[in-house]
């Protein structure tokens, strides 16, 4: 008797979504499907909207990563405008992407993904949840509460206390950087890297525990796609495409961000509301890939930061050779970046220029598009706009991080589903791995699509004729 | 008494706004040295390091539960089991909780907040009788500020 499971909502992520396991007679996964239930339309409200409204309208799209979208969507504005902005300016910005990157990185994994971690898949739910960890870590708690601290105050040092920061402007930044707010950050940032360090041991130390998990959640054959620099090192606020296969093969290189849509097809699926991003020359869906922290390391030569390139070398011990193909391992690469985010905005807070007074280009509209790339926490992010006369927005494209790992992220539901699931004999731990496998991509679906509201975990089994088989819930 | 306000909702959908906007009203005005405003869209987890050396901490929040423009002040206690789906943000009693269970104590704690009419995406403007509702929410607060000892009052 061929039955469905539905795991509905997914838990510990960022908005509302509904996984669903199809078994056939033998209690076997036949299919698995990852659903965005809700849809907010971003790009379309965003149309009619002068285009200097655009930063501020799109940082809205997400509480927890507004600066990712700030970044981007100030980027394509600076097309918009045809000016290259001032190099503290970009400095400045670089600075604030990376103390958002510290900060998202940072939820993820200390009060997302460690209850599971640290208390293990088949710990009792009623414990399995951040006050679990607290009670049997607190000081591992602490440490996640100060490194977001450290994170959000750079933020509001450099954009004002205000929910969404308006200090990125196209062209630039408004307002250079104090030498007292620059020796308050400085001052900062020695705590967070040993708070940083000291997690890295720490689950370096735990990862071969997790064999299992490690080879099921997500160890997958796929293309990855970031950007880079020049060189090909690590890079989350500007740079151009690296794309390699799940060999290793560099296929694209050197690709600046405005000829994007020559790698990247969007395809749409009838049971999710996020579209499905592929590699074009490849086709869908054979063009999958992943983004984020695992694809970022997987493509960067090195850090170019000290510690994190120590980290980057034993990130690529995980695996014999080629690509670290397991999603699991984006909690390590999440840990190896938030090192580099440290130490790179120590580093430019040393630098000799960050208090010039020169951070900003000003300019009217001189083109009709704009495209701007960045590396958000999850992946890369691409705002492309369109704008008439006026400066008035007639078209928007927005390509989220969480989008492009939605291939992946539905392969990888097969696979733990196929590793993990007896449909003969439905277990909490069972569910739990189907979800934290989702958690490993830490997905963002405020931003890939958007809703909030609040739902209990209810799975069904139904057979064919839609009569309930079994049922088990989470309030 | 150290105290620390904390208005929280989304500035683009209509009366959703209201915590916020009362928050920038209130740290625009002349408050007391021992009163610090914040603004949040959501509120995180690294607000517990702002809630554990204060004596009172104020939640501003626009309501659904409540009749729109009713004002109601009440006390929180902490609640772990007030826990969101939405992993992202917190409950503000689930953040008192996070701050007793890490630090042994949570302070005194109050949620002031009003009943909306509007959650409209891409609104930025209140609704009327949310205007009207802000003005008292305003009022309540200034009452928790200059009164150290307050029962849990509805209003």
């Amino acid at each position: 008797m061929s039955r469905t499971l539905t795991i509905e909502p997914v838990t510990r992520i960022e908005g509302h979504a509904r996984i669903t396991l199809q078994l056939g007679d033998g209690g076997e996964v036949e299919d698995a499907k990852f659903h965005l239930t809700q849809f907010r339309g971003f790009e379309k409200f965003c149309e009619g909207r002068p285009y200097r409204e655009m930063p501020a309208l799109t940082a809205r799209t997400c509480g927890i990563c507004p600066v990712s979208h700030l970044l981007a969507s100030n980027k394509a504005c600076d097309h918009l405008l045809s000016v290259s902005i001032p190099p503290t300016g970009e400095k400045l910005r670089r600075i604030m992407n990376l103390a958002q990157l510290v900060q998202s990185h940072a939820l993820s994994f200390f009060h997302l993904s460690s209850p599971d971690l640290l208390l293990g898949w088949d710990a009792d739910p009623a414990s399995r949840n951040i006050f679990g960890v607290m009670r049997q870590d607190p000081a591992l708690a602490k440490d996640g509460i100060r490194l977001r601290q450290i994170g959000q105050t750079i933020i509001e040092m450099l954009g004002g206390k205000k929910i969404h920061p308006t200090w990125v402007v196209p062209g630039g930044v408004n307002e250079p950087l104090s030498q007292e707010k620059r020796d308050a950050m400085l001052a900062l940032l020695p705590e967070g890297l040993e708070i940083a360090k000291r997690t890295y041991a720490f689950f370096k130390a735990l990862v071969p525990k997790f064999q299992d998990e490690a080879n099921h959640f997500g160890n997958q054959p796929t293309m990855f796609l970031s950007l880079v620099t020049p060189q090909g090192n690590l890079e989350h606020y500007d740079g151009l495409f690296r794309l390699k296969d799940a060999q290793g093969r560099i296929l694209e290189d050197m690709v600046p961000p405005e000829d994007y849509e020559r790698l990247i097809g969007e395809a749409v699926e009838d049971f999710s509301y996020m579209k499905f991003p592929y590699y074009k020359p490849h086709g869908y869906p054979q063009g999958i890939y992943r983004v984020g922290p695992l694809a970022r390391l997987n493509n960067a030569n090195t850090c170019g930061t000290p510690y994190a390139d120590v980290a980057l070398a034993e990130f690529h011990m995980l695996q014999e050779s080629g690509p670290i193909a397991s999603s699991f391992h984006y909690h390590y690469a999440r840990l190896v970046e938030i090192i580099f985010g440290l130490e790179m905005m120590e580093r430019l807070l040393k630098d000799p220029t960050i208090l010039d007074h020169r951070v900003r280009a000003r300019a009217r509209s001189n083109r009709y598009e704009g495209i701007g790339v960045s590396e958000a926490p999850r992946g890369t992010l691409i705002h492309h706009y369109r704008i008439d006369d006026e400066g008035l927005i007639t078209w928007v494209n927005l390509i989220i991080a969480t989008g492009h790992n939605n291939l992946a992220m539905n392969q990888a539901i097969r696979q733990v589903a196929d590793a993990y699931v007896d449909g003969n004999d439905l277990k909490e731990g069972m569910l739990n791995r189907v979800e934290a496998v989702i958690r490993c991509f830490d997905p963002c679906l405020s931003c890939a699509s958007h809703a909030f509201g609040q739902m209990p975990l209810h799975i069904e089994l139904r057979d064919r004729s839609g009569q309930l088989v079994d049922t088990l819930s989470r309030s | 008494m150290r105290t620390l306000i904390i208005g929280y909702g989304s500035p683009i959908r209509g009366d959703d706004a209201l915590g916020p906007l009362a928050a920038d009203r209130l740290g625009s005005a002349d408050l007391p040295d021992h009163v610090q405003v914040i603004s949040r869209h959501i509120l995180t987890a690294e607000l517990v390091a702002d809630l554990v050396d204060k004596e009172r901490v104020i939640f501003l929040d626009a309501s659904v539960d409540a009749e729109p423009g009713e004002v109601r002040c009440r006390r929180l206690e902490p609640d772990s089991e007030a826990v969101s789906t939405m992993a992202h943000f917190l409950d503000p009693r689930e953040l008192l909780a996070w701050c007793q269970t890490l630090y042994g104590r949570a302070p005194e704690s109050y949620l002031v907040s009003a009943g909306i009419s509007s959650l409209d995406y891409a609104s930025y403007q209140l609704t009327p009788i949310a205007e009207s509702a802000l003005e008292r929410m305003l009022e309540a607060v200034d009452r928790l500020v200059a009164e150290p000892n307050l029962e849990t009052v509805d209003r």
